[in-house]
């Protein structure tokens, strides 16, 4: 009590106004929205489900910029942690636990310096490509399946939506070069066009493979053709398109070894020498939306999307929260006190200078501890798309780690070689997959 | 006030609150006086497509303030031109004016990385100028101390070349590498960077029990450590074939630009001054002189010659360790030195090459004149010969073979 | 390289992923500090011993052995009797003065060193006993000397603090404080006739001018 009396007396007069307010806006808001789902909801579900694709569209747009900015904070601090260990030093650890916050701190560092143009710089084309650069980046996960359902739009072309949308990035870096009137800035642009135009059309003849498998365009079914163990993967029946898909979207995403473009040893910061503040914020948000976006294409296209490398039984829990009537509303009200209580008991009677009220806290805590997990587990058990969304996001972020590893790990390639490798090695790599696809799947179907 | 109709012209150039200086948004890499000399005047003429790009004196991998003005004709390099004297302090002026005991701490930053070696020569001159004979104990921490120096430097070579091609761990290993050397060295010289350790006449304190402690806890891995941190890049692929076939140096061109060191060996010459004109007690120590150039003394066999001879000192090092005799470490001398009139040459072999020094006494306590050879200065002048029809991401991958410290260049 | 193409980039990685796990080289530094040799020389300081006294004994050995004479003492002699003035730290004084000569071909230039005059000392210790040596009363000691010498030597505010203890600076900072108090005597004030200031004032500019130039200057 002695805490909360101090914390109190610490707080200036306007926190004491505002603090009381807003635990009344926390108590406030719950009711009222049980309220307006008891009253209005009826009538606000008829409207929606009308316009089911206007909502689904929102919710998507909205889920989508709300979901970016936080994958690229948790990749640009993997990056930071993974690589500081693999370096034999600790990387961030003061900001946060484990220093977890640091790149939120970098956010806020960036929005806080000065937006800066250079003299000489266009300063139309300086603004606004950045913007391109990041909804390009933003744009591409509308049609990225999360889980089953959990898509911002089913194209039926979305394969071409796919690259088209990625391949107008390198108009943004494009344009940062060109209008930061700077010769760094210009080279690091103009590889990034010779480099993301020559490893667009390797990226984008390896998954024709995945088009004749699947007998579709559209990236849901692709990542719905998956369905089932881990064997049914396409990575066991394109290997050599999963290599080439891999290579070409490092490239694409201008990761190490293909980082050429700020490449920081011979062009500085390449396009992005020139830029500052939260312009500089957007290019580098994207650059690490786009890892995300590559490994969650990986994941999708290659290493089952949604689905469990093991298909599991089908629990069915049986669970009917309905029938339980008044009892459910009993329920919520008597556990958390009874749970608490009953996990502070230990506390209590194991220790015996504990103050009852550490016990109740830590109670509190456990009881916290158990529900989250129980709540999730059951909402793994029973809800489809919670399941899908855990297996996406662990195997998408296995290959986020894959691709910080490798940063870590390899130095970075020639301009000539990165050519070369593109039009010398992954084209005709690229056409025999799709060449030995085609007659694998008219002798088989010749067998059948 | 009328504007000037230039075609590329700031919105803000109207703005009568701005003070706006052309100049500086346009900057260019030609120098604003005429020509001095004739390669300045060919340098410095654009052809069709060409450009000029300014690889520091501020840019993110170069070793030290040196500026390089790259003439460029897209990716590919037509020309460039080193642009020295950002670093200049006058050394030698400096040492010439002062005495021979002063003289020690201000050759000491000269090359920062290999400090010992830089005190090395012209101690080794002025003793040869006063006739002094070191004690052999002295002799052996020299060696011993000069050794682990070598493969401080050798350990940072590698971190910076992986640096400028672009990989980030390796910096980070050889600065481990790095520390665990600068902290034995510092718990015997007292010093982590420029360690002013060695004295006319011997060196200043004896090998003590910390710095044996630390060497020999740092000996039982050195060889393991130093493998397992080479073999990320020795065998990596992308390396390798950057490095190869780049910047290649012929013996010939070698010989003729008189460069010394791991960058002669590496064209096949097995050319060291520890053997070729030996000095203090390496006579009485068994190590072999490393050489490549199957593949013609590119940018590879530089990298892998540093390798090897890691491996020698470490070699030089155990068997320092056995042979060290008992005695003292300091001859007597004077405190205010007034040699004889004559002139006396020492050279030693650096991490990077012979480096030298020549002083002529005038009988005073100050020497009359005093040269410095660096071997870092000869190096830097291979870098437009090696890098013609190279690419942009070239330049530093042969400057970082090179290994130059800018120091000891600008002197 | 080895015979399978990418073998070399995988072992890499492999080698990465190694040091992942392994212990981490990185000293904390605010709560963990860095061994420092006790032969580490970046900090130069004077040693006590058991009983709290200096282990120093003003020899001055170090100062003359310094190679860049980053060294400079002053001190007393050992039985804390005499400031030393003699031996070393004369040599060294010397040799400073010649060898600057040597380098630059001018002596050291020690504009700002200046001796103070002595002064007679019988006025101020009546006012010192008047005012029982106590340094709380110095502004009016200040007032009354320089009623009595017309304005403060150095050589009076040396002498206050030597017999009342209290820091030179911290009289010279009164003495300097207040506006009324003068350190330097007054000038002879001479009031010209109004039609003759200007003239009165150019001669003073030129006379001036004459002294800091050696000659006279001609001309108007």
């Amino acid at each position: 009590m002695t805490t909360l009396n101090r914390a109190w007396g610490n707080m200036t007069v306007l926190g004491r106004v505002l603090l009381p307010l807003a635990l009344l806006v926390f108590i406030i808001g719950p009711i009222a929205t049980v309220l307006f789902a008891l009253f209005a909801g009826p009538l606000l579900v008829d409207l929606l489900s009308a316009n089911i694709d206007v909502v689904r569209f929102v919710v998507a747009v909205t889920g989508i910029l709300l979901f970016s900015i936080p994958a690229a904070f948790i990749i640009i601090y993997m990056e930071m942690k993974v690589i500081a260990l693999m370096n034999l030093r600790i990387g961030p650890d003061r900001v946060g636990p484990a220093g977890s916050l640091l790149s939120v701190v970098h956010g806020l560092k960036v929005l806080m310096k000065e937006d800066f143009t250079p003299t000489g710089a266009d300063s139309f084309v300086f603004t606004w490509a950045p913007v391109i650069v990041f909804l390009t980046a933003v744009m591409t996960f509308l049609v990225i399946p999360f889980g089953p359902g959990l898509v911002g739009q089913d194209l039926n072309i979305g394969l071409l939506y796919l690259f088209a949308v990625g391949g107008m990035t390198v108009v943004g870096l494009l344009m940062a070069g060109w209008s930061s009137f700077n010769k760094y800035s210009l080279l690091g642009g103009l590889r990034s066009a010779a480099q993301v135009v020559s490893y667009e059309i390797p990226l984008t003849l390896s998954v024709v493979g995945l088009i004749l498998l699947a007998g579709t365009m559209s990236v849901y079914q692709i990542a719905d053709t998956q369905a089932g163990g881990f064997w049914d993967w396409f990575v066991f029946r394109q290997p050599l398109g999963a290599l080439i898909f891999f290579i070409a979207a490092t490239a694409e995403a201008n990761r190490t070894p293909f980082d050429l473009t700020e490449a920081d040893s011979e062009i500085v910061a390449g396009f992005a020498t020139e830029y500052s503040g939260m312009r500089f914020g957007f290019l580098f948000f994207a650059e690490y939306v786009n890892v995300f976006i590559i490994s969650a294409l990986m994941v999708t296209f290659y290493f089952g999307a949604w689905h469990a490398p093991f298909p599991f039984p089908d629990v069915n829990l049986g669970l009917d929260v309905g029938s339980l009537g008044i009892g459910l509303l009993l329920l919520l009200a008597t556990a958390p006190v009874a749970l608490t209580l009953l996990f502070a008991l230990p506390f209590w009677l194991t220790s015996n200078n504990r103050p009852a009220w550490q016990a109740l806290v830590l109670g509190f805590l456990v009881f916290n501890v158990v529900a989250v997990g129980l709540l999730f587990g059951i909402a793994y058990l029973e809800l489809d798309w919670v399941a899908g969304l855990v297996w996406f996001m662990v195997k998408s972020f296995l290959f986020v780690y894959l691709f910080v590893w490798m940063r870590g790990t390899l130095p970075r390639v020639r301009i000539d070689q990165l050519m070369g490798f593109a039009w010398k090695w992954m084209l005709p790599a690229s056409l025999l997959n799709l060449f030995i696809t085609a007659a694998a799947i008219v002798v088989v179907r010749q067998l059948v | 006030m009328t504007a000037p109709s230039t075609p590329h012209r700031h919105p803000s150039a109207d703005d009568p609150r701005i003070l706006l200086d052309d100049s500086i948004g346009q900057f260019e890499a030609i120098p604003p006086y005429p020509p001095r000399t004739e390669r300045e005047a060919e340098f410095y003429e654009l052809g069709d497509g060409e450009m000029f790009i300014n690889f520091g004196p501020q840019h993110p991998s170069t070793h030290g303030v040196l500026r390089v003005v790259l003439k460029i004709n897209g990716e590919q390099v037509v020309d460039l031109d080193p642009v020295l004297g950002y670093l200049h302090r006058g050394v030698e002026k400096l040492c010439e004016n002062s005495d021979y005991h002063h003289i020690n701490s201000q050759v000491d930053p000269l090359e920062y990385i290999s400090s010992l070696f830089c005190e090395w020569s012209p101690v080794m001159a002025f003793e040869r100028l006063l006739d002094v004979e070191v004690p052999r104990r002295a002799e052996y921490i020299r060696v011993l101390t000069g050794e682990l120096n070598r493969i401080l430097s050798h350990a940072l070579f590698m971190g910076w070349m992986a640096l400028d091609l672009g990989g980030l761990t390796p910096i980070l290993w050889s600065f481990i590498e790095r520390d665990e050397i600068a902290e034995m060295l510092a718990s015997i010289t007292g010093q982590r960077l420029l360690f002013n350790y060695f004295r006319i006449g011997g060196v200043n304190g004896d090998i003590n029990h910390d710095f044996m402690s630390r060497l020999g806890d740092w000996m039982t891995r050195a060889a393991a450590q130093h493998e397992a941190n080479t073999q990320l890049l020795n065998e990596n692929e992308i390396f390798v074939r950057r490095m190869r076939d780049l910047g290649r140096l012929d013996r010939e061109t070698a010989l003729r630009m008189a460069v010394t060191g791991p960058n002669l060996r590496a064209t096949g010459t097995p050319y060291d001054v520890r053997r070729a004109h030996p000095y203090s007690v390496y006579p009485e120590l068994e190590f072999d002189v490393p050489t490549r150039g199957h593949n013609g003394g590119d940018c590879l066999d530089r990298y892998l010659l540093r390798v090897d001879e890691v491996k020698q000192s470490l070699r030089i090092i155990d068997q320092c360790l056995h042979n060290m005799p008992d005695g003292p470490v300091m001859a007597k001398l004077p405190r205010l030195l007034r040699p004889r009139p004559g002139r006396a040459f020492a050279a030693v072999e650096g991490p990077r090459g012979m480096y030298a020094t020549y002083a002529i006494s005038d009988g005073s306590d100050q020497p009359f004149r005093m040269r410095i050879h660096d071997p870092s200065f000869i190096a830097l002048q291979l870098v437009p010969l090696l890098m013609k029809d190279n690419l942009v991401a070239d330049t530093m991958a042969v400057m970082a073979s090179l290994d130059p410290i800018m120091g000891g260049v600008d002197k | 390289m080895s015979l399978v193409p990418g073998m070399g980039i995988v072992r890499g990685m492999g080698l990465t992923l190694k040091r992942f796990f392994q212990p981490k080289a990185t000293i904390r530094y605010p709560e963990v500090r860095a061994d420092v040799a006790p032969k580490f020389r970046g900090r130069l300081q004077l040693l006590y011993d058991e009983w709290g006294t200096l282990k120093c004994e003003t020899c001055f050995q170090c100062a003359q052995a310094c190679p860049i004479e980053c060294i400079d003492m002053g001190g007393i002699d050992t039985k804390g009797r005499f400031h030393v003035h003699w031996g070393p730290p004369e040599t060294y004084g010397e040799r400073r003065e010649e060898s600057a000569v040597r380098r630059s071909g001018r002596p050291v230039a020690d504009a700002a060193f200046r001796r103070f005059d002595p002064v007679d000392t019988s006025a101020l210790d009546e006012i010192m006993e008047r005012h029982d040596y106590d340094p709380k009363a110095l502004l009016a000691m200040l007032e009354e000397t320089q009623a009595e010498y017309g304005y403060l030597p150095v050589g009076a505010l040396k002498h206050i603090s030597r017999v009342t203890g209290a820091w030179y600076a911290y009289i010279y900072g009164t003495a300097s404080y207040y506006r009324h108090l003068r350190l330097e005597p007054p000038m002879i004030e001479t009031v010209p006739a109004a039609g003759e200031a200007h003239v009165a004032i150019e001669q003073s500019y030129r006379s001036a001018l004459d002294a800091s130039l050696g000659y006279a200057v001609r001309g108007s």
